[in-house]
């Protein structure tokens, strides 16, 4: 079972000479993940998200605190959709696929395809990224990350980019592949119905990085925008939105 | 009332059949224009040499062409033109090899970016007829001087675009590999070196013409065969028709390079990154 344990997690930036100022990105997270589960990190812009991600992918380094990312008690095999899809763009979709795996055999490439066909891509598996929309980069960014089987799945608001009809069926990929394999899977984003949709779990994250508040989200899957009770739920979280920013003013006021 | 125009199948693919007419016209007249250029190019030269200069000062085109020739069939012109192709292919590979490890130094190391700089410009501001005359005095009349002048004056071309190829590498694909447990090794061939290289191919041929030029120079000065020593000869005998010859037949060689190797790589590369 793959575990995220995050304990007074901190980062603040250094000074640059484009900025020369300190900034904290996060500010002592605590919070755990453990089993299947869909998390996802809400929060507006500032809230320290993405660094979380990047800190939990390794790809970043702390301030102070820890980070353990295990799959009982090894080290846990991550995959990260990104905002962008950072393909290789003189590699092939099939190719690209094939980079992030150790060993290149008949095996990988029937699993890369397996993933491919997934997100309704078989077909364009010869074509380069250039050749491709961006929706569709994206669904190969998804792709990409299940075929790792990842212990841990990180996806840092990788529908931010698109429009909202492509985010919408990308949406639905996500949920076919996620309900196929139930991995662990942290979800950075900051739409709220977005989060709502995909998640079993909300954690809200305030300017400065400080987890505000932590939403069970127990409906049926799938999901649809349209649903009554999902629109409940969405209701529920955008007024503790709507506090959570009032206490930020408020404290903002009270400084 | 309104009327709305209806967009039938018909009509789309009626529009679609005249923009492909369209664009074969506008093919076919870039190529026609660029035949007229060549034509206009021939009419000058022919102007010059009947009514400016003489014959014997400067040949008609006719001349030339029945001339170089001549070269070709003749044995003479294997020999010269191998000569001149082995130095100027080994000059370039000896650079292509020197600017790769350079170029490294460049794009990560501060304090060998300062030295190699410095160096850059004192070889690119040195008059490459003053190189070719050091080479004549340092190597003596050989093949190796022309190899290694050469070698000299194309290696800070494409260490310079190595280097810029290496820093302009997008960041996000390097936090990507590492993010999927990519070893350095792998982020290095994966990565690394596919997204610098139409930089360092744009060097590359920068430092091939350039290494064509200066082995040609290196040649009429230090070398006892390949097309510099012909033309140097062809002057010595005031044969100006053979040295026009042999500048037209050395041009040609260089542009079906051009065309045949770099123009090709360069097609593919873009093609897969457009």
């Amino acid at each position: 079972m793959a575990t995220v344990l995050i304990e007074n997690l901190t980062k603040i930036y250094p000074p640059t000479i484009t900025y020369p100022h300190r900034v904290q990105a996060l500010g002592g997270v605590n919070m755990s993940v453990t089993g299947n589960v869909f998390v996802a990190v809400l929060g507006p812009s500032g809230s320290g998200k993405t660094t979380l991600l990047n800190i939990v992918a390794g790809v970043e380094t702390p301030t102070s605190g820890s980070v353990r990312a295990v799959q009982d008690g090894v080290p846990a095999q991550v995959g990260y959709v990104f905002q962008e899809p950072r393909l290789l763009p003189w590699r092939t979709v099939l190719n690209n696929m094939l980079y992030v795996q150790d060993r290149k055999s008949d095996r990988s490439r029937r699993e890369a395809e397996f993933y491919l066909t997934m997100v309704g891509l078989n077909e364009v598996a010869h074509l380069y990224p250039a050749q491709l929309s961006a929706g569709m980069q994206q669904r190969v960014g998804i792709a990409r990350a299940f075929l790792v089987n990842p212990d841990i799945l990180l996806m840092d608001e990788p529908f931010s980019h698109m429009d909202a009809l492509t985010g919408r069926s990308l949406r639905e990929y996500l949920q076919r592949v996620w309900l196929h394999t139930r991995k662990t899977a942290l979800f950075v984003t900051h739409d709220v119905s977005e989060a709502v949709e995909l998640a079993d779990r909300i954690v809200m994250l305030r300017p400065g990085g400080v987890v505000f508040d932590d939403i069970p989200v127990n409906l049926p899957r799938p999901r649809h925008p349209d649903d009554p009770a999902v629109r409940a739920v969405e209701g529920e979280v955008l007024r503790r939105f709507d506090s959570m920013e009032a206490a930020v003013r408020f404290g903002a006021q009270a400084g | 009332m309104l009327t709305v125009p209806s967009v039938t199948p018909d009509a789309i693919s009626e529009l679609s059949t005249r923009e492909m007419r369209r664009a074969v016209a506008r093919r076919w007249l870039f190529r026609f224009s660029v035949l007229i250029g060549w034509a206009a190019f021939i009419g000058v030269w022919y102007f010059f040499s009947r009514l400016v200069f003489n014959p014997q000062q400067l040949p008609e085109p006719h001349v030339v062409a029945a001339e170089s020739w001549t070269l070709i069939t003749e044995r003479d012109f294997r020999t010269n033109m191998q000569a001149s192709l082995f130095r100027v292919l080994a000059g370039f590979l000896l650079a292509a090899l020197l600017s790769t490890g350079l170029g490294w130094l460049i794009a990560y190391n501060a304090w060998w970016r300062t030295l190699l700089r410095t160096i850059v410009q004192l070889v690119v501001s040195t008059p490459i007829v003053a190189l070719a005359i050091l080479t004549l005095v340092v190597f003596g009349v050989s093949s190796l001087g022309p190899i290694i002048t050469t070698a000299i004056v194309a290696t800070p071309y494409i260490m310079m675009n190595v280097a810029q190829g290496l820093t302009g590498v997008d960041r996000r694909l390097i936090v990507m590999s590492e993010s999927f447990g990519r070893t350095r090794t792998q982020i290095i061939s994966g990565v690394l070196l596919p997204s610098s290289l139409i930089s360092v191919l744009a060097g590359a041929r920068l430092a091939f013409a350039v290494a064509w030029r200066m082995e040609l120079l290196t040649e009429i000065f230090a070398a006892s065969e390949g097309v510099g020593f012909q033309i140097r000869r062809s002057f010595e005998s005031y044969d100006v028709r053979g040295m026009i010859a042999w500048t037209v037949l050395f041009i040609a060689v260089m542009l079906i390079f051009e065309n045949l190797v770099f123009r090709q790589i360069e097609r593919r590369l873009q093609g897969r990154t457009a």
